[in-house]
């Protein structure tokens, strides 16, 4: 099994690169802005990924990129539905070992079944309207449910119950 | 060390003498050039798969020189020996003498010394020269050649290890060498097979001990590294690598186990360490620290690193060399921040950033040997993440010496958050001399700074990578802001916001935002319309993302949009002028679907919800939006407001001007002193998907009907007149209101409006002035109605015309408002009756029928219609209506039309006109009137309806409209059943019932009560030269029986009257006038002089005689005269002779003969068919 991560944040994008829900993990605000950056920034790297692997199938991206202490994770969804996932940096991530695929799989779970709410578009903003192009928002009150169990799931795959972490 | 050897050894070895001869120089050097080997494919039985060496070095040397005293005990690598050795023999080949007495000898003896060493192959070249080759021809050679005779004695296995070179000096014939080339290859990689497999046993040994005591760590990592190291020299970069890999896992393993026995410290920092060139594998003397066992961590998993990269390197995956350089450091950093304490301040930081830039120039040197065309962005870009790793140390060591403030962006770079008030670190052990000398002086940092950002920033922008170059430029706004370059940062943060923008990353716009206002406000700028857009732009990613996406601290958030609400209001206070803003999200109007009437005044209310996002109250000035209506009705309703507060306010909009109807939400507004936030709710269906069709609908509002209103409405007048001017009625009813002053002017396509002839047709004395287009009123009482009748140009061309009214009025309550109305009225210009006329001329009396028909599907009732004379008497006219005027009502429908009939006696023609009046109403406008009669009378006794009179009434005529059954028994009776009930919670069920129980009881009245419309139509007499009566007189006696073929004496008498023609009275005057006996050859037989011409005199008579004989028994019409006048003598007209017109009646028109059967027999034949 692959080792357990901490995550530090978590985001979905959408289709559009609109970001859906930008979560961090973190306790200070300030640190924030930088897993918004990475979100942001990710996008390129997913771009790159799926531009030089058009033709395969392959949602998991695999590692996008380190940057200090932070390893970043994506995963495109059938309908293009990013997941980005930062990751605390530690040796695994230096061995390349890919991260445990059930812990995304868990959290596109979390977004299809917040996706499938039948009620969710119904008392959109009038913002929407404008722009049918932007379904949803960043921090949107819709997303409160996803929100909570994003954090459930971040939750459970920083503090496994087992201890095969591997020590840096 | 030297670095491992890139070619494989081949030793070759032959006689003393050979060896020095001119022709084994001239075939060494041959052979040089057919090298390196080329497309060796190495299929080995350890591997799954076929490994290609596309290009393999090949040295050869001399055996002799080859010395073993490499008897080291460390393992190198396996190349480091001969993989084959090549012995030469040069005898002719048939010279098998020659052979077994020298040369059999001396292979022997090179043969036993090769064989014995390990892992090395060996092979015979026999060189013989072409042109001996050629002569010999021994082809029936019984003894067999040299090269058999060699096979046979030393190649014993089956692998064939002789070959042949047909040498021939001075050509070079690739061919020739083709054989001894794949010998060489076969043999160069069945060596190096059997050396792998021995070796990789070995590290499997090894490896296998590792739970044993003495197992050494670094001992195994040099064996296994000569694996490694093998494969480099044979270009096997793959298996190299994997090699390295492996043995990365087993150091991982290693450190799981916390067995370090075999390294040294984990880091035993040397002076340069921080700055030494990452990738260098000769910067150290690893090897040997490996094998003395006091190698540091620190050093060993450099120099794995290094090694790997440079395979990596080898193997053109440039990009990867990045990526794994850069997760190591920040890895291996973080380890070694874990002993912070243990090495010098700050050498994480300086390690990491030097290795980061030596990474990249060593990736650049790498790179440009190799072609990388695809992979180019993709390096760049990994460049630029090195780059960027070095650049985050600089974050850290400027947060550090206080060159850069510790806030983002530059302390998103800080692993842990720093202390307060920690003691800046020293930084004199940093060894990088670029680096020490930029953290000496402030402004050299912030170039360098600048430097490798930007360095970054064009590798992220050749790469592809908008976003992370959008990224640094942020910070490098950041880092202006922070040097007080003030207007550099301003454009930054100004531009930045436009890429996070399209697709919503509000969170960071934002940001880019906020830092903008910051920065204004910073630099001390004026408040200007670059900055409230700036600051609405900030507001707007406020409330798109409903504050929580705003990266700032929650706390202060209210406080920090509150101050910048309250600049906001001074800043467009000092607009100079109106600044307008569309679609911002921070403020939402919701319009309610109905207005509701204001009972007091003229107008409407409509309740509006504001909905305001910002956590802070909004001061404004008004609130104010646009219905539509058809044909650019306008109407606005505002509301003065002052304050906003959080959530949603709940206003009320009031619109002075009456209107009703359904109304399209236009647009809302609301003006914060200058600036005017829009909001635009009209969906053009252009710019929409259609899925969000239904979704997007336009909002109407529906204003109901306020029956008290002031209202302006055109009516036919009540006297139509034909051929006069027509003109119209408008009445206006001033409802509540006591009208102070009232303009309107009318306006219709192609329609001119006399407003200058206008008359006032009520009683109701109004001061007006005119103007050519417009009147004005004034004092107007309320609850009246004032009816002016305007004159217009001719409209017969239309059947209706639309008149657009354009009213400003103001009323006594309200004068300072003044209200204006745009309304559009149609009215029909055509009679709902036409109106048609036949004249019968009987000698001086003239019998006109009027028939009267609707025009429309509903009914008229006509009240009287009367033929008048005209105003000017003249001769003797005299009419006479054929019916009594008690006729009562008469009802006209579609189905069945009135018939009028009048006699109009006269001493002459009729030179002028006369009139037809019709006093005529709709059956529609008689019920309503009669409704009205009725509710009146219900208020006369129950005072209380008072207020209900005009819904009382509109809501029967609404239940008559509901079925007609009600029309018959009205028609005839006038009893009017109104057809349904109210509803049990309806209001005014007590009156519509007691109305209803009023009308059931009403009766005609014979005098016409209530509102009638007249039509005058001038009728004009027509003009009849020549009235004849025609008379067909049987001569018999009046009861004698006539029989069928009997003759019937008769007389034709014509009389003629000239009364209704031009020349009336004149006894003068004669037309030739021409006769003619209809034929009717089934009835009647007519002798005499059926045809003939006579002359016409006024009041004579013609006579002629007849003979008719019917023809069969039956009662029969007499035969027709037709009468016809002919052309007059002397008068033209129209260059034809003119034709008197003439009017005939037959006086026997109506008579019938009764023809009796004569007696006698009669024989009918019957057909009986066929037979």
């Amino acid at each position: 099994m692959a080792p357990n991560l901490r995550l530090n944040a978590v985001a979905f994008i959408s289709p559009q690169n609109h970001p859906i829900l930008i979560r961090t993990f973190m306790k200070q605000d300030e640190t924030a802005i930088k897993y918004h950056y990475i979100a942001h920034t990710s996008l390129d790297v997913i771009e790159e990924r799926v531009l030089a692997s058009s033709k395969s199938s392959e949602c998991y991206l695999g590692l996008l990129y380190s940057m200090e202490d932070v390893a970043v994770y994506g995963y495109i969804t059938p309908l293009k539905v990013k997941i980005v996932l930062a990751a605390a940096l530690t040796d695994a991530v230096a061995r390349d070992v890919d991260i445990n695929m059930a812990s995304i799989k868990t959290l596109h779970m979390a977004y299809y079944s917040a996706i499938s709410n039948p009620f969710l578009v119904l008392h959109d903003s009038s913002g929407a309207i404008h722009d049918t192009s932007r379904p949803l928002l960043a921090g949107s009150p819709k997303w409160k449910h996803l929100r909570r169990r994003v954090d459930e799931i971040a939750r459970i795959v920083g503090n496994p119950s087992d201890t095969s972490t591997a020590a840096g | 060390m030297a670095g491992p050897k890139k070619s494989v050894i081949v030793s070759y070895s032959s006689t003393q003498s050979f060896l020095s001869s001119s022709s084994w120089t001239q075939i060494l050097q041959t052979l040089n050039s057919q090298l390196p080997l080329r497309n060796i494919h190495w299929k080995s039985a350890s591997r799954p798969s076929i490994r290609t060496i596309h290009e393999l070095d090949v040295s050869l040397v001399n055996l002799d020189t080859i010395r073993d005293e490499h008897t080291s005990q460390i393992p190198t690598t396996l190349l480091e020996r001969p993989l084959l050795n090549i012995y030469v023999i040069t005898c002719e080949n048939n010279d098998l003498e020659a052979y077994r007495a020298t040369v059999k000898k001396q292979i022997k003896e090179w043969h036993a010394t090769v064989t014995s060493r390990k892992n090395q192959e060996w092979l015979i070249l026999h060189v013989v020269r072409a042109d001996t080759r050629a002569q010999s021809g021994a082809f029936f050679t019984l003894k067999g050649s040299v090269l058999d005779k060699v096979r046979a004695d030393f190649n014993t296995d089956k692998r064939e290890r002789c070959v042949q070179l047909v040498w021939s000096a001075g050509t070079n014939n690739p061919a020739a060498w083709a054989e001894f080339l794949n010998k060489l290859r076969d043999g160069v990689l069945s060596a190096f097979e059997s050396a792998v497999i021995q070796r990789e046993e070995e590290v499997r040994r090894s490896e296998g001990q590792r739970q044993m005591p003495g197992w050494n760590f670094c001992t195994f990592f040099i064996l296994k590294e000569s694996l490694a190291t093998s494969f480099e020299g044979m270009t096997l970069y793959d298996d190299a690598l994997v090699v390295y890999e492996e043995l990365e896992v087993s150091f991982y393993q290693v450190l799981k186990e916390k067995n370090l026995s075999w390294f040294g410290t984990l880091i035993t920092p040397s002076p340069t360490d921080d700055s030494a060139p990452l990738l260098s594998i000769s910067k150290k003397t690893y090897r040997e620290l490996i094998l003395a066992n006091n190698i540091s961590v620190f050093d060993f998993r450099i120099y794995v690193l290094s090694r790997q990269c440079e395979l990596l390197a080898n193997a053109s995956r440039l990009t990867e060399v990045c990526k794994k350089v850069g997760v190591f450091l920040s890895a291996f950093g973080r380890r070694l921040r874990e002993i912070e304490s243990e090495i010098p301040p700050l050498f994480v930081e300086s390690w990491i950033y030097s290795s980061a830039l030596s990474a990249v120039d060593q990736c650049d040197t790498w790179g440009s040997k190799v072609d990388l065309d695809a992979k180019r962005p993709a390096f760049n870009a990994g460049k630029a993440e090195l780059l960027e790793l070095g650049r985050n140390q600089l974050d850290v060591l400027g947060i550090e010496k206080q060159y850069l403030p510790c806030k983002p962006p530059f302390s998103s770079a800080l692993l842990v958050s720093r202390p307060e008030n920690a003691q800046p670190k020293s930084t004199e052990s940093i060894s990088n001399p670029q680096l020490s000398t930029a953290l000496k002086d402030q402004d050299t940092f912030y170039d360098l700074y600048i430097l490798i950002t930007n360095r970054a920033i064009d590798l992220y922008a050749k790469s592809g990578r908008r976003k992370f170059a959008l990224k640094l430029h942020g910070s490098l706004a950041a880092l202006d802001l922070h040097r007080g370059r003030l207007d550099n940062a301003l454009t930054t943060y100004n531009s930045l916001p436009a890429h996070y923008a399209p697709h919503s990353w509000t969170s960071l716009e934002s940001i880019m935002l906020s830092r903008a206002l910051e920065t204004h406000e910073t630099a001390g700028k004026p408040k200007d319309r670059e900055w409230i857009h700036v600051l609405l732009a900030f507001f707007k990613t406020y409330a798109e993302s409903g504050g929580t996406e705003l990266l700032i601290p929650r706390e202060s958030k209210g406080v920090y949009i509150s101050q910048l609400t309250r600049s906001l209001e001074t800043a467009v206070s000092d607009l100079d002028s109106d600044l307008s803003y569309p679609d911002h999200p921070a403020l939402k109007v919701q319009v309610s679907s109905v207005a509701i009437l204001d009972e007091s005044r003229d107008g409407s209310h409509l309740e509006v919800n504001v909905h305001n996002s910002l956590p802070c109250p909004i001061s404004i000035s008004e609130v104010s939006i646009l219905l539509t209506g058809r044909d650019l009705e306008r109407f606005r309703f505002t509301s003065a407001t002052e304050l906003l507060s959080p959530g949603t306010t709940n206003l009320k909009l009031f619109c002075p001007t009456p209107c009703h109807g359904s109304f399209l939400l236009d647009s809302s507004e609301i003006r914060m002193k200058r600036l005017l936030l829009q909001w635009s709710h009209r969906r053009t269906s252009h710019n929409k998907t259609p899925r969000h069709a239904a979704k997007g609908n336009n909002v109407l509002v529906r204003i109901p009907h306020d029956l008290l209103a002031f209202d302006v409405r055109l009516r036919q007048p009540p006297l139509v007149a034909l051929g006069a001017p027509p003109s119209l009625l408008v009445v206006i009813s001033t409802g509540r209101n006591e009208v102070l002053h009232a303009s309107f002017s009318l306006s219709a396509p192609s329609v001119n409006f006399d407003c200058q002839g206008v008359t006032l047709s009520t009683s109701i004395a109004v001061y007006r002035s005119t103007t050519p287009d417009r009147i004005s009123l004034q004092d107007l009482p309320a609850d009246k109605e004032i009816e002016l009748l305007i004159p217009h140009s001719d409209v017969s061309s239309f059947h209706s015309i639309k008149v657009s009214i354009e009213v400003d009025y103001t009323t006594a309550l309200e004068p300072s408002i003044t209200r204006s109305l745009r309304l559009t009225r149609v009215i029909s210009t055509t009679l709902p009756v036409s109106v048609n006329v036949e004249d019968f001329f009987r000698g001086d009396k003239l019998f006109s029928k009027f028939i009267v028909s609707t025009l429309s599907h509903q009914h008229v009732r006509i009240s009287n219609a009367r033929l008048e004379p005209p105003d000017t008497e003249s001769s003797g006219l005299k009419i006479l209506a054929c019916s009594s005027s008690k006729r009562g009502i008469i009802t006209v429908t579609p189905a069945q039309a009135a018939q009028f009939l009048f006699q109009i006696n006269s001493n002459g023609p009729v030179r002028e006109a006369l009139s037809l009046d019709i006093t005529y109403r709709m059956l529609r406008e008689e019920v309503e009137f009669v409704v009205e009669e009725a509710v009146e009378r219900a208020i006369l006794e129950n005072p209380d309806w008072k207020l209900h009179r005009i819904p009382l009434a509109r809501k029967l005529i609404q239940m008559l409209e509901t079925d007609a059954s009600w029309v018959e028994i009205y028609g005839i009776s006038g009893e009017l059943y109104i057809p349904g009930s109210p509803a049990p919670d309806d209001a005014l069920r007590e009156p519509i019932e007691v109305v209803k129980k009023m009308l059931q009881t009403h009766q005609h009245s014979d005098t016409p009560t209530g509102p009638w419309h007249d039509i005058k139509i001038p009728v004009d007499v027509p003009i009849m030269n020549i009235v004849a009566a025609a008379q067909i007189k049987l001569s018999t006696q009046r009861d004698t029986a006539l029989y069928a073929g009997q003759p019937i004496p008769a007389t034709l008498v014509v009389r003629s009257s000239f009364h209704w023609g031009t020349s009336s009275n004149d006894k003068e005057r004669q037309y030739m006038m021409q006769y003619d006996v209809e034929e009717m050859v089934k009835e009647w037989l007519v002798s005499g002089k059926k045809r003939g011409t006579f002359v016409a005199t006024d009041a004579g008579t013609f006579i002629v005689p007849l003979t008719l004989v019917a023809l069969h028994h039956g009662e029969f019409k007499l035969p027709k005269v037709m009468i016809n006048a002919l052309p007059l003598a002397n008068v033209v007209t129209m260059g034809s002779m003119a034709i008197p017109n003439t009017e005939t009646y037959q006086v026997h028109g109506a008579e019938k003969v009764l023809i009796s059967p004569r007696g006698g027999r009669s024989t009918f034949v019957l057909g009986m068919g066929s037979t």
